[in-house]
């Protein structure tokens, strides 16, 4: 059941770009929320233990593994396509361009898929970079300066990860003859001291930290999210870069690094200046994007945060800030894409008042934003929570009180984006604006409802969900 | 006759007063019908079990509170006394409150004021006698409201200032109730030492401040302009009066064992002399008919609580007996000057004079009242009067001192308001004044009748009414006798304040400034100037000082508003303008930090390994 996720997507690219283009085109919409909906049903069934026998498998021995990691990264990649997919369905004018779009995405979801699925540091960097080809040409998808601009400043600093990574690889290679994560983790643990192996190690985190948006390594991402198209924006802050970077950082934390402490206080110091620096600049943002972008790295810090306190509870609090991270932000840029089609504007100066003209998006964009700033009883209260009650346990009291406080600018920014937006007198101008259309209510609805619905079921999604996650720490 | 007829003197009052209180504003006649059958049958009533002793009690909230009456021949006679003084208040509020808006609350607060002061008397229990106390704090806020417009303020006043001496009555009751181990009246005989004492000055705050003592009058003259008239003949000169004094009287004299030589007796009396002094001076040169009464209504409370104060049984019988004797010459006082204020249409003493002629029954009634307060003899005040300075000159020259002063100012003042009001030339607007009207007429005839009768055959109130309540034990031995020589000297201090007062008008001019001379006299003038500037109220100290405090609290607010207004939003959008201009744009820039940070990374995982 593992290697149809990425082949089917693949086959999917080939059949669609046969010469019948007249009829593909049509098809490609349906052919991409038909495969997201699979995955998500793939991801409940192999959840609930119909591990059925994988018939291709024997012809593709790629090495797939699946643990409850894998679930959710999984789950939040099937949910998160099918709100890109609805979203570009209505944004994106133009049968050709959609179809352009549509391939793009399922390029993406292959890069994801076969990113977390896959046990090895070398397959785990080609994946990477499956997405993140992918990425460069959703952000330019508009092919104007900014659009550019922004996919440019992408591919320089994916580049130098990619240098990076690439280089940690190799020495990683020459030290230890293989790239498999295990083989790697006993290669750290048995060279201690060897500064060959520890420049590696340091190479790779950077090289994923690039990836993740993580602060000093975060100048790429304002423009990249700002600049791409509304329905890519979607894809790449709600999971593409979470994938690429946080996730695969998560696993090598885990299996690889296996706790190692001066990596621990890397993360704890990358994690809070992150939330820090992010929060701040997100303040201080006018147009509403870029500001999304910001609250990103800033949310994106809970998650190294949690990571660098390396204890299960953290670890499960990282995993579901990650899971609700991608829903909520997603949440929030289909809200921007709403706004932006309806409109014609990203900026908050001359917006104001839309919340009665787009009661849906005005709903869900509130929901979205207390579950970011951690209102109860939204999910994204518990995963804050989880992650201040681990660092407590752990003793880092300082860094937990800054998570607490940095909360309290969180709700700061948004609450200004909501107030800037949605509430107050309807902006000059914008007298006519209406409601966004059915594809982008549906997604945001959908989106609206998990965050709400994970929330309210907390107690009982702890035990019989979150805990279960632990089980790949071993 | 059962028992149970004792819960009569409350039940009808209070009832007849929740149905007048549903009456329509139109129907005054029915209103006033049913008041004044109520509290002639609830004076009948009392009249029939004046000489009866009653005891009754039914469960009520546990706890050993009980829902206990007593009636003996002290709570009988000033049952008597309060459904005598309703009934007459209620005629002449017949006539003064015709046509005035809200008659049917006026009426209802006045019939419950009534249940409720015969509750407190006959109660023989703290509990229940704080429950009837406080549900008089209700009605006297109730019927200074309803007064002129902005009377709430005058009410809200008294209810602030009687509300606080009730809470001392309270915590005074609790403490007593835990020291004797019994919530029962009559079983209640306490040591005034340590805690006792502190009980005794608790309830004793209680019990003056009803009765309008120094420091806790200061609304009473307040409420004089803002009340209606019969309010003040009502509660501050009459019901009040012979509840408070009830009530010291029954501490000092049976819940708790007060000694003549004791500091609580000195403080009583010093309590008495300065309420004497300071409410007399202020009384002299007041320019308002009414205002100058109510400051004597607090003056003559001073009389009382010395004579209870002293602890000696003549001066027990002394302060008892002016007690009933101040009911009777300051409310018909207050009648005559609602009389003047119903056909004149003003109080103020500038506009009145000469008024005898129009009004020769209120004129003579005034008189009665005014030699009565100013010991005058041989009517009722002068008696009373003689036995407080009787037991005052044996306690220390002092307070006898104080309280002939008292009374040569008294005089002085009446012979003011007397001559401005009634003598000298008649103003152009009273030229065509006629007399009252018959029901405001009654009361007060019959008022100052009593006046005379107890002032002329005095022997029939004290052996009758007063001297029973300090019993035969206490009076054994004791003379009564009139005493010559003090006799003497208020005789000559009265003709002194007849001369000073003839003086001063051939001084002045007019019987209306015969004060100014002290009002102006140095050292005098500023305190006041001060005084009608309100610097001595009580009430408007705490006042300004809860402002201090709520202007402090502000400042506070107002600081830690700062910080999360202004400071931590200029911290926060100080450090985003920073962040954002490091945001240059460039992508080498974004390069050299990634750069920066691998290097920094490296060099963290070289230190440790």
């Amino acid at each position: 059941m593992l290697s149809p996720l990425l082949l089917l997507p693949l086959l999917a690219i080939i059949i669609l770009n046969l010469p019948i283009r007249s009829l593909t085109q049509k098809l490609s919409v349906w052919v991409g929320i038909g495969l997201s909906l699979w995955q998500i049903v793939a991801v409940v069934l192999l959840a609930m233990g119909h591990e059925s026998a994988d018939a291709w498998g024997k012809y593709f021995t790629l090495g797939l593994s699946c643990d409850n990691l894998t679930l959710v990264l999984l789950m939040s990649i099937g949910i998160v396509t099918l709100a890109t997919i609805l979203v570009g369905w209505q944004t994106i004018g133009g049968e050709k361009q959609r179809f352009g779009f549509m391939n793009l995405v399922f390029v993406a979801m292959i890069g994801m898929n076969g990113t977390v699925m896959l046990a090895d540091l070398f397959s785990l960097y080609i994946f990477i970079e499956v997405t993140a080809v992918a990425s460069f040409i959703l952000i330019a998808f508009q092919r104007n300066t900014n659009a550019l601009e922004g996919a440019f400043k992408y591919i320089i600093l994916s580049a130098t990860a990619t240098v990076m990574m690439l280089l940690s690889i190799s020495i990683i290679l020459l030290v230890v003859g293989d790239t498999s994560f295990a083989a790697a983790g006993s290669a750290v643990k048995q060279s201690q001291g060897n500064p060959l192996v520890i420049v590696a190690i340091g190479l790779f985190i950077c090289g994923l930290l690039i990836k993740g948006g993580v602060v000093p390594f975060h100048g790429w991402l304002p423009a990249a999210y700002s600049a791409a198209p509304a329905a890519a924006s979607v894809l790449l802050a709600g999971i593409a870069t979470k994938t690429s970077g946080i996730y695969a950082l998560i696993r090598l934390t885990t299996s690889v690094f296996a706790n190692n402490e001066s990596v621990n206080s890397i993360l704890l110091l990358a994690g809070t200046i992150s939330i820090l620096v992010g929060a701040f600049a997100a303040i201080g943002q006018s147009d509403f994007k870029k500001m999304l972008a910001y609250s990103s790295i800033s949310q994106v810090g809970y998650i190294i945060l949690a990571l660098g306190c390396g204890t299960n509870l953290a670890i499960i609090g990282a995993v579901f800030h990650l899971f609700n991270h991608s829903i909520f932000k997603s949440l929030l840029f289909v809200n921007s894409a709403a706004v932006e089609t309806q409109s014609g504007t990203t900026d908050m100066n001359k917006l104001g008042g839309l919340g009665t003209k787009m009661p849906v998006t005005n709903a869900t964009s509130l929901i979205a934003f207390l579950s970011t700033a951690g209102v109860p009883p939204l999910a994204g209260f518990w995963s804050k929570l989880i992650i201040i009650i681990a660092l407590w346990q752990n003793n880092l009291h300082t860094y937990a009180t800054i998570a607490v406080l940095a909360s309290v600018l969180t709700l700061a920014y948004l609450l200004l984006m909501q107030r800037k937006v949605f509430f107050g007198k309807v902006a000059e101008g914008l007298g006519n604006v209406k409601e966004a259309g059915w594809g982008i209510t549906t997604a945001a609805s959908i989106l609206a409802a998990i965050t709400v619905g994970v929330g309210v079921t907390f107690p009982w999604m702890f035990n019989s969900v979150l805990m279960p996650i632990s089980s790949f720490l071993k | 006759m059962t028992d149970s007829f004792i819960l009569l003197p409350i039940a009808i009052p209070f009832i007849a007063g929740l149905v007048v209180l549903l009456i329509g504003q139109r129907i005054q006649s029915v209103k006033e019908a049913i008041a004044l059958l109520a509290t002639a049958a609830t004076l009948g009533l009392t009249i029939t079990l004046f000489r009866e002793n009653i005891n009754f009690s039914i469960p009520w909230t546990g706890f050993g509170i009980d829902f206990a009456l007593r009636l003996y021949h002290f709570s009988a006679f000033i049952l008597v006394a309060a459904s005598a003084f309703s009934f007459l208040f209620v005629l002449y509020s017949c006539s003064f409150m015709r046509n005035k808006p809200r008659l049917n609350q006026f009426y209802c607060y006045l019939l419950v004021t009534l249940a409720m002061t015969n509750g407190a008397v006959l109660a023989d229990n703290l509990v229940l006698l704080l429950f009837f106390w406080e549900g008089l704090l209700l009605t006297l806020f109730g019927m200074i409201a309803i007064g002129r417009p902005g009377a709430y303020k005058t009410a809200i006043k008294a209810f602030v200032i009687v509300g606080i001496s009730d809470l001392c009555l309270m915590m005074g009751i609790g403490l007593t109730g835990h020291l004797a181990g019994t919530m029962t009246i009559s079983k209640i005989s306490l040591p005034t030492y340590s805690l006792g004492a502190l009980a005794f000055i608790l309830m004793m705050i209680g019990a003056i401040s009803k009765a309008g003592s120094v420091p806790f009058h200061t609304w009473i003259p307040d409420a004089a302009v803002d009340a209606p008239l019969p309010f003040m003949a009502f509660l501050p000169a009459s019901l009040e009066k012979l509840l408070g004094i009830y009530l010291l009287a029954r501490i000092s004299l049976d819940m708790f064992q007060l000694h003549g030589n004791s500091r609580l007796s000195m403080l009583l009396m010093t309590i008495g002399a300065i309420t004497i002094l300071l409410a007399v001076m202020m009384a002299l040169v007041q320019k308002d008919y009414k205002r100058l009464l109510s400051y004597h209504a607090v003056s003559q409370v001073g009389y009382m609580i010395l004579g209870i104060g002293t602890c000696l049984p003549i001066g027990i019988v002394g302060g008892l007996f002016h007690m009933i004797n101040h009911a009777l010459y300051k409310s018909c006082l207050f009648l005559t000057g609602g009389s003047v204020e119903k056909q004149t249409g003003t109080t103020d003493l500038a506009k009145l004079g000469g008024l005898w002629l129009k009004m020769p029954v209120t004129f003579i009634c005034f008189v009665i009242a005014a030699a009565s307060i100013s010991g005058v003899p041989p009517f009722n005040g002068f008696y009373s009067k003689e036995l407080i300075y009787d037991a005052a000159l044996v306690r220390g020259n002092i307070f006898y001192l104080a309280a002939i002063l008292g009374t040569f100012l008294t005089a002085a003042s009446f012979l003011k308001l007397g001559h401005a009001a009634f003598l000298g030339k008649i103003s152009e607007e009273n030229k065509n004044v006629r007399e009252t009207k018959l029901p405001m007429l009654v009361p007060m005839v019959v008022i100052a009748a009593v006046c005379v009768v107890f002032g002329v055959w005095n022997y029939l109130p004290l052996n009758n009414l007063i001297k029973p309540i300090l019993g035969e034990e206490r009076l054994a031995g004791q003379e009564f006798g009139p005493n010559s020589m003090l006799i003497t000297i208020t005789v000559i201090v009265l003709v002194g304040a007849l001369l000073h007062h003839l003086f001063a008008v051939k001084v002045s001019g007019s019987g209306y400034k015969a004060s100014d001379h002290i009002r102006h006299a140095p050292f005098l003038e500023g305190i006041y100037t001060k005084a009608e500037k309100r610097w001595f109220d009580p009430y408007d100290i705490g006042l300004k000082i809860v402002q201090g405090l709520s202007r402090f609290g502000w400042w506070i607010d107002r600081a830690i508003d700062w910080v999360y207004e202004d400071f931590a939003v200029h911290i926060a959008t100080g450090l985003s303008s920073i962040i954002k201009r490091a945001h240059t744009g460039s992508y080498a820039m974004y390069v050299v930090w990634s750069l920066i940070g691998v290097l920094f990374v490296i060099i963290m995982l070289m230190k440790s390994f």
